[in-house]
């Protein structure tokens, strides 16, 4: 909302109030100023007459004038280049030394002639193109015969001489799209006077015209016919105004509808009374089918827009655009006045759908007080008497449904206080409310009731009363003070974990990252293993790539691997941790993607990343959790889809629930991916399955009393044992074996290429006395033939 | 020559020799020259008995003053070759003391990361409990109990992801206000942040995006007055951005608190004199709030005559971006590891 304050001057007194202070007023008390800026600016002006114009020696379009600048000034040659130029023409001067928006004017020579001075277009001065005609901005601005010469206020006598605040509005005040209302603010917070403009009542009775609404979206329709207007330019002031608000003068006509709206707030809509189709307008929204408005275009309307009809044809897309065929012209004699209150949200839907908005609309859509509409009529004719000669005013019957009730709010000093932590006096909270234009009526034991302004239709409860108050007297009213009460807080167990995982993991060398959780369809359903379930999708996406929420996220980091992959890094270490959802699934998945090489000591000693890369992650977490790796069952990953190396992944189940998946990729999917042939090895786990797991409680171990000995065994056995069941199997044989560590694994040269070789370091210890040589060596045998006979193993040297 | 003359000479050459002594090999000669069983030393010694008597004490100390003469002389000469050979052996171990050490160089994180963390661990530390909500929200949770009306514009589809008529992706962590209030049965102080992903029906462009992060705070008790808000915010900001910062509140709107504000914090580089950086106005805005609005503490259980409280929301993207001169928030969304690497935490 673009606000003059010149305008606002009619209303209130600004004296000794700086723009920038009022505009630092308005903010702070929640009515924003987004900019302040000049209607047009200039320095060194004056109003000249052209006495001589001659071509320019030299061009073929330049002219040399003299122009008289009056007593003050005398007369100055001036070169200038407008196709207007003429003598006998009064002109804006720029005179040496001018600074204007986008030049500063110097005494020069122009192709050797001699200029002082410029000759200016009000596009020079900085007015908006939009304000100007064509021959305005071709040439130089043609100022009437009767112009003073020798003026020097030349922005006052073009009535440019505004400043112009812009005001960014929130939801809360859409009365601030009225300008008495920005007044009647204003004059809250300087607490000055305000007064606003008195209207004659022009009617002189009933019209027989019948304006009324069919549909609940509209409870209030009033209606006045006025006859015999005259079309012609609006005066000087109305169109002055127009301007400095950012509104373009047409027509008397035309500009008092406007003129209202801006003034009050209510949109005015004027219908051309001999082109209705009958003496009756009737709001509805069951209309459907193809709809001309006023600027030309054909616009499908369905059921639920709000239309103006008359005899059944719709003659305004209601609150929106006038239809072509009653719209007012240069021609119209008998006018329609609506001022009507429709629903904001219906017209929005269909302003929306339309791709159709205007001033009108958006204030329909904000919302509107309904309190003011004979008023506004009442307004609207007169200046229709006033400005356009109308000959007589007719009021229509008011269509009514709305209950009119007078808003009281009642509160109290401690309420008012207890919300806001001060400890304002009743003083001064009343005097706040009362140039906040509030009646206050004091009641017994410190309460009030408050009546408020019927144009603050966002006030409703006395919350909004101690609004009020604050945000008169200011924030800095309110002293610090901190939360009393012995609320513990901090982190819970679970997410102390999990800030623990995330450290380990930065620790070993991974970069934690965010991606978007919606996905296309080609990621919705990759890499499904540990968490399933019907994608969310959304009815309404913004772009096919992100139409459903994801269930799992290896997709996404994957794909963020790729594109570090694609830009100069390759070697990647991520991960992430993210919330995951699906129909019957609310999740949290850590997800860790490895590519490349891992580096031990920058380039010098590097090692590819595998399988046991992300195998050693999940080891780390559980030991980190203090969760007993034996409660967790690794189990080859069975799948067909292609996505994990068919040899080298697997599942993790904790019980029956799988948990987590990992593996190196499927080569063809890493190539497909854009990983090429690097190695890229990824885990998927289950974070709430993990982080709900018991952990035991940790107790001091007392060191072993007799010492530990150890052998070492080494065999080669085909490759498709496990290390875990051989290890297993010899644990069973005697308890006096209490650790079986691996500390080779070899495949190769010299060995089969269906073997592989381990060698194994077998630690044995009693806890009552030492062992002898004897017994193990028994052991050892048994585990020998042990497996030899299960394994068959060739046990070496 | 007298035995005594045979000892002095015998030490003489000893001296001579051991002078001669660089190398281990050359000490074992001279040892078993001088100082061995069957050294002349030793011999000399066997020559006692051709002595009277009354001689042969002085004798033998002549001989054993010697025989340790030349001992402390031969160790120390081993000590000396032998520090020698450790000097030459240390040098050959000479290492590139430059080269790169063995260790993992600690991971990045994403900057949102690092702006969540610090205020989850700033509000830990001032007694508040974290609360984590769900990113697919009912429009009965992120609408109708914040008090946002059935026909606000933010419920159009427009701007905002559905994924039927009642399922949505929030578009504000407040939604986890109303669980927490509605899970402590209206009786319960509370005092708790939620951080969070929010998703909004915007094209992704330098300054927008359409998944973006939020945290939300909330303290409900009774009493609970702007003044609370205005500490609480208050110490946020010193530890989040210094000691010197000051904040301000501008009177604001939002659906679910009345008075609502915007908080602004003094600017940290030009310290409120104005910048680039806080548009020359000494300012920079950085996040909302304002007291509970009573029909949220109703419809959330909570009875307003009795219990109050503020509630405010931070732009997680925002912070990171005003902190680090991030000029496009899609940047942060990228991950290129290039950007990410200049954060970290521990």
């Amino acid at each position: 909302m673009k606000i003059s304050l010149k305008w606002l001057k009619e209303f209130v007194n600004l004296d000794g109030i700086e723009p920038e202070v009022l505009a630092s007023k308005l903010t702070f008390a929640g009515v924003e100023v987004e900019s302040i800026d000049k209607l047009a600016s200039g320095t060194n002006l004056v109003i000249g007459k052209i006495l001589t114009c001659v071509p320019h020696p030299d061009s073929d379009h330049l002219h040399i004038l003299n122009v008289d600048e009056g007593q003050k000034y005398g007369v100055h040659q001036i070169v200038c280049g407008a196709p207007n130029a003429r003598v006998g023409l009064n002109v804006i001067v720029a005179r040496e030394g001018a600074v204007l928006p986008c030049v500063t004017i110097e005494k020069g020579v122009i192709r050797g002639v001699e200029s002082d001075g410029m000759c200016c277009s009000l596009l020079e001065l900085g007015v908006d193109k939009k304000f100007l005609s064509e021959k305005q901005v071709a040439g130089i601005e043609e100022l009437p015969e009767d112009a003073p010469v020798g003026e020097e206020d030349v922005l006052g006598y073009l009535g440019l001489d505004d400043v112009i605040l812009d005001l960014s509005l929130l939801a809360n005040r859409p009365d601030m799209y009225a300008m008495q209302n920005v007044a009647m603010e204003v004059g809250a917070l300087l607490e000055r006077e305000v007064k606003l403009p008195e209207y004659k009542e022009y009617s002189t009775g009933k019209s027989d015209f019948v304006v009324t609404s069919l549909t609940d979206k509209c409870k209030l329709f009033g209606g006045r016919e006025i006859r015999n207007v005259v079309t012609k330019p609006s005066p000087k002031w109305m169109s002055d105004i127009l301007t400095s608000m950012g509104v373009r003068s047409i027509n008397n006509v035309v500009d008092i509808g406007n003129f209202v709206m801006l003034l009050t707030g209510q949109p005015i809509n004027m219908y051309d009374a001999d082109k209705l189709l009958g003496r009756t307008l009737e709001v509805r929204e069951d209309f459907e089918g193809e709809y001309v408005a006023m600027d030309e275009q054909s616009y499908t309307l369905a059921k639920g827009d709000l239309v103006v009809s008359s005899n059944e044809v719709p003659m305004c897309l209601a609150g929106i655009m006038t239809s072509k065929a009653c719209a007012v012209t240069e021609e119209t004699k008998n006018v329609i006045i609506e001022a009507a209150n429709f629903f904001g949200a219906s017209i929005r839907r269909t302003s929306n759908r339309l791709g159709l908005a205007s001033d009108s609309s958006s204030r329909f859509v904000k919302g509107l007080n309904a309190e003011q509409n004979e008023k506004v009529l009442r307004i609207c004719s007169a200046l229709m008497v006033e400005l356009a000669d109308a000959k007589e005013v007719l009021s229509c019957d008011t269509y009514d449904e709305l209950p009119h009730e007078k808003k009281i709010i009642k509160t109290s000093l401690a309420y008012i206080n207890g919300r806001l932590g001060t400890n304002f006096s009743k003083e001064e909270v009343v005097s706040t409310l009362t140039r906040d234009h509030i009646v206050v009526k004091e009641l017994e034991d410190g309460a009030f009731e408050c009546e408020v302004p019927y144009y603050r239709i966002d006030m409703g409860g006395e919350a909004d009363i101690s609004e009020e108050v604050i945000r008169l007297l200011g924030y800095e009213n309110i002293t610090s003070k901190l939360p009393e009460g012995g609320h513990k807080g901090g982190y819970s167990e679970a997410q102390k974990n999990k800030i623990a995982i995330r450290r380990f993991l930065r620790n070993e060398g991974l970069t934690e990252v965010l991606t978007y959780s919606l996905v296309d369809l080609k990621k919705k359903d990759a890499f499904e293993y540990i968490a399933h379930g019907e994608n969310y999708r959304l009815i309404n996406p913004l772009t096919d790539d992100k139409e459903y929420m994801r269930k799992n996220i290896l997709a996404s980091l994957l794909e963020t691997a790729a594109y570090n992959y694609a830009h100069q890094n390759k070697d990647v270490a991520i991960y992430e941790i993210s919330d995951v959802d699906a129909k019957g699934l609310e999740g949290r998945h850590l997800g860790i993607v490895l590519v490349g090489e891992e580096s031990l000591a920058g380039k010098l000693e590097r090692r590819t990343y595998d399988f046991y890369s992300v195998k050693g992650y999940l080891e780390g977490i559980f030991s980190l959790l203090n969760l007993n790796p034996q409660r967790f069952r690794l189990e080859k990953l069975k799948s067909d889809k292609e996505e994990f190396h068919p040899y080298r992944s697997a599942m993790i189940y904790a019980g029956k629930d799988p948990i987590a998946v990992l593996g190196e990729l499927h080569p063809n999917k890493a190539k497909e991916l854009g990983f090429g042939k690097a190695p890229v090895v990824a885990l998927e786990l289950n974070l709430v399955a993990l982080l709900d797991m018991k952990t035991s409680e940790k107790k001091a171990s007392v060191p072993p009393k007799f010492p530990t000995v150890t052998r070492d065994l080494a065999f080669v056995v085909s490759r498709s044992e496990d290390y875990m069941n051989i290890k297993r199997e010899i644990m069973r044989i005697d308890r006096m074996i209490v650790d079986v560590d691996i500390f080779d694994s070899y495949q190769g040269v010299g060995i089969p290429s269906d073997k592989k070789s381990i060698a194994l370091s077998l630690s044995f210890r009693l806890e009552d006395r030492t062992l002898k040589d004897e017994e193990v060596s028994a052991i050892m045998e048994k585990v020998t033939g042990m497996i030899k006979m299960k394994f068959n193993a060739e046990v070496r040297g | 020559m007298e035995p005594k003359e045979q000892v002095e000479a015998l030490e003489n050459k000893a001296m001579e020799d051991l002078n001669d002594v660089n190398d281990q090999d050359a000490l074992m000669n001279f040892r078993n020259t001088y100082l061995a069983k069957k050294s002349e030393l030793s011999a000399l010694m066997g020559k006692m008995k051709d002595i009277p008597a009354e001689l042969r004490g002085a004798f033998g100390k002549i001989v054993n003053d010697t025989r340790a003469k030349i001992e402390a002389a031969f160790n120390a000469k081993k000590e000396a070759i032998e520090r020698k050979a450790m000097e030459l052996k240390l040098k050959a171990e000479e290492i590139d003391l430059t080269l790169p050490g063995r260790t993992h160089q600690a991971g990045a994180v994403n900057p949102c990361w690092v702006i969540v963390d610090e205020m989850m661990d700033i509000f830990a530390g001032m007694g508040f409990d974290i609360v984590e909500g769900r990113d697919v929200e009912t429009d009965h949770f992120n609408f109708e109990l914040l008090n946002v009306p059935k026909d606000h514009p933010a419920r159009d589809m427009q701007d905002t992801f559905y994924i039927d008529d009642s399922l949505l992706l929030r578009t504000q962590t407040s939604a986890a206000q109303a669980h927490y209030m509605l899970s402590k049965g209206g009786k319960e102080p509370i005092k708790m942040i939620c951080p969070g992903k929010c998703f909004r029906r915007d094209d992704d462009d330098a300054t927008h995006s359409h998944q973006f992060g939020q945290i939300e705070g909330l303290v409900v008790d009774k009493n609970i007055s702007l003044a609370d808000l205005k500490g609480t915010l208050e110490l946020f900001v010193k530890k989040m951005f210094g000691e010197k910062r000051e904040i301000r509140l501008r009177s604001s709107f939002f659906p679910f608190t009345e008075p609502s504000v915007e908080v602004d914090v003094s600017c940290a580089k030009c310290g409120g004199k104005g910048c680039n950086i806080c548009k020359g106005t000494g300012w920079i805005e950085i996040l909302g709030a304002g007291e509970v609005h009573p029909n949220v503490l109703r419809m959330c259980g909570y009875d307003p005559e009795v219990y109050s409280g503020f509630a405010f929301g931070v732009g997680i993207e925002r912070l990171a971006m005003l902190r680090y001169g991030i000029d496009d928030i899609r940047r942060i969304y990228a991950n290129d590891i290039r950007f990410l690497k200049d954060f970290s935490e521990k």
